[in-house]
């Protein structure tokens, strides 16, 4: 796949998942689950995912500094 | 706490990072890049602990806790997708250090400057960072001086409390530029987490008997805390208005961003960017927990932010941790301050001085950035004393403010067609419509000022730019340059 398909396709993916962070503990079953296991673990995991995603993202940060 | 206690521990913190701040001076160059960039050689994990202690100021264990003590959860959500914020250095971070390596950029603002062919653009970007950064940074010494007053009992005055942090944030910075102020920050930021990570335990257990026993209190106690809107708070139109501009903070904020400038290799930047996710990530948890804990132990506070310093009179917080608690929450602000001083400094002696003199005279510029060190500082003491209600809206306004900024350095980027005009509009337009909505609290539609200032931006960035001529060379020598450099890593 080219650079720039996949650039296209990651900017999906975090575009999905960070508009899902605004939108889904908005909705009205999540809105009305008070436990912890609702928006709370929501929120976690999310944040859990873009940190992952960043690692996958980032693997390829190498230079010529770093190949020495 | 007495007054005495307070002060030992301030100065046993004050001589062990004056120490670390000698010892990172040494063997300093005498250039701009030395002093301001601390030579571009950074190690990924220093980087990622000054990113992390520059990021996260006082507002967390504090404001944050505060958010959530009033408003429940959201404020994990509004903390959470500003962390997530970071997805924008996974693409622009390799761009800004690229471009940074090769013409020898120092700010960002320089760097708008060049590659929209306008010294115009640089200086008028830096003006604005300066009107928004310094009173968020008197903001921090408000707390500061808030913070050790309420401690103390009244017994350390304000006015102390302000100058203490303020003399220690400048003697740090001037003593060795952004290298001394890295090594600080490292220490306090390592201050930050285990402590605030020792003391959230600490509460949980010894207050409901572990963190099952605090998220039951919750459950029974304060349900509607642990949902959104929840207990009225944060309605989508407030957590949009709120977290929106905080999501652009790694570009939009320069003292962030000229970090992207700094690690020594790209490998080193990767470290700097995991480091500092997984660390705001903890603080995040920490900080929310902090939140909820003054829920349920101190339900009748009629001032949300003052539920820190209460928790830390409980007597369930021994009075070792709490000062230490004291000290992480100070860290957390000087570390803050002193970035933003010297980052604004350097943006003085490099988009408003230089591109008004004659270039190559390295000592004076560099003279210039370390006289401003000193006068930022004094400024921010000044607006921290007057306390007018301009600087608290400013500070607020900071992010809205700031965000304004982002159009254009997108445009730097991915658009060839992007002009210096349309910059200057979207930056002074934007600048003046986020102050003008903060100041009057006026919501049009409901949107907050920073939905409005980001929206003015981009359709002034754009429209104008269709109607100016663009610096076709540049643009086209400048993203010809990444596009090559990116393919050849295979970094999207």
């Amino acid at each position: 796949m080219s650079l720039e398909r996949q650039r296209l396709l990651w900017i999906i993916v975090f575009l999905v998942v960070v508009l899902s962070a605004f939108i889904v503990p908005f909705i009205s079953f999540m809105s009305n689950m008070t436990k912890f296991y609702g928006a709370f673990l929501f929120w976690s995991i999310f944040a859990l995912v873009v940190i992952v995603f960043l690692g996958m993202i980032t693997a390829r940060w190498k230079d010529d500094r770093d190949e020495r | 706490m007495s007054a005495n206690t307070v002060y030992i521990a301030l100065f046993v913190y004050f001589i062990l990072g004056s120490v670390i701040a000698r010892q990172a001076s040494r063997k300093l160059g005498g250039g701009v890049n030395e002093f301001f960039l601390a030579g571009r050689s950074l190690g990924g994990i220093v980087s990622a602990l000054t990113y992390s202690a520059t990021t996260y100021s006082a507002f967390m264990l504090v404001g944050l806790a505060g958010f959530t003590y009033i408003g429940g959860v959201g404020a994990l959500g509004f903390e959470l997708i500003y962390l997530s914020g970071l997805v924008l250095v996974a693409f622009f971070g390799p761009r800004f250090w690229l471009v940074g390596q090769r013409y020898n950029y120092l700010t960002p603002t320089e760097m708008l400057g060049d590659r929209y062919g306008s010294k115009a653009v640089a200086a008028v970007s830096a003006v604005a960072a300066v009107i928004f950064l310094i009173p968020y940074s008197a903001v921090q010494l408000i707390g500061i001086g808030a913070l050790l007053e309420g401690i103390s009992g009244g017994a350390i005055p304000y006015l102390a409390g302000v100058s203490i942090a303020a003399f220690i944030a400048v003697y740090w910075t001037w003593t060795g530029g952004l290298k001394a102020v890295a090594w600080t920050d490292s220490l306090q930021a390592a201050v930050m987490l285990v402590v605030a990570v020792l003391s959230v335990i600490l509460i949980a257990y010894r207050g409901f008997g572990g963190f099952g026993g605090l998220f039951a209190g919750l459950e029974a106690e304060y349900p509607a805390w642990l949902t959104v809107p929840g207990p009225g708070f944060f309605n989508i139109n407030t957590f949009v208005g709120l977290t929106l501009p905080w999501f652009f903070f790694s570009l939009s904020n320069p003292q962030v961003s000229q970090r992207l400038f700094v690690p020594r290799s790209l490998g080193q930047m990767r470290i700097m960017v995991m480091g500092f996710l997984v660390f705001g990530f903890i603080y995040t948890l920490v900080s929310i927990l902090w939140g909820f804990s003054a829920r349920l132990l101190i339900p009748e506070l009629a001032v949300a932010d003052n539920a820190t310093p209460v928790l830390l009179g409980l007597n369930i917080v021994p009075a070792g941790v709490a000062l230490l608690v004291m000290l992480g929450i100070c860290a957390a602000a000087v570390s803050t301050v002193n970035s933003i001083i010297l980052t604004l400094s350097s943006m003085i002696c490099r988009d408003v001085f230089k591109s008004s003199r004659r270039p190559n005279d390295e000592k004076r510029e560099l003279l210039v950035g370390k006289i401003f060190v000193p006068l930022f500082t004094v400024v921010i003491v000044a607006f921290a004393t007057i306390r007018l209600d301009l600087i608290a809206a400013l500070s607020v306004a900071s992010s809205a403010g700031l965000l304004v900024m982002v159009p254009a350095l997108i445009g730097a980027f991915f658009w060839k067609r992007g002009t210096a005009p349309a910059v200057l509009a979207s930056v002074v337009v934007g600048g003046l419509a986020a102050t003008f909505l903060q100041y009057s609290g006026l919501k049009p539609l409901g949107y907050w000022p920073g939905v409005w200032s980001g929206l003015i931006a981009t359709v002034l960035f754009i429209g104008v730019s269709f109607f100016t001529r663009p610096p076709e060379k540049k643009a086209a020598e400048f993203i010809g340059y990444l596009h090559e450099e990116l393919g050849r890593k295979k970094i999207i």
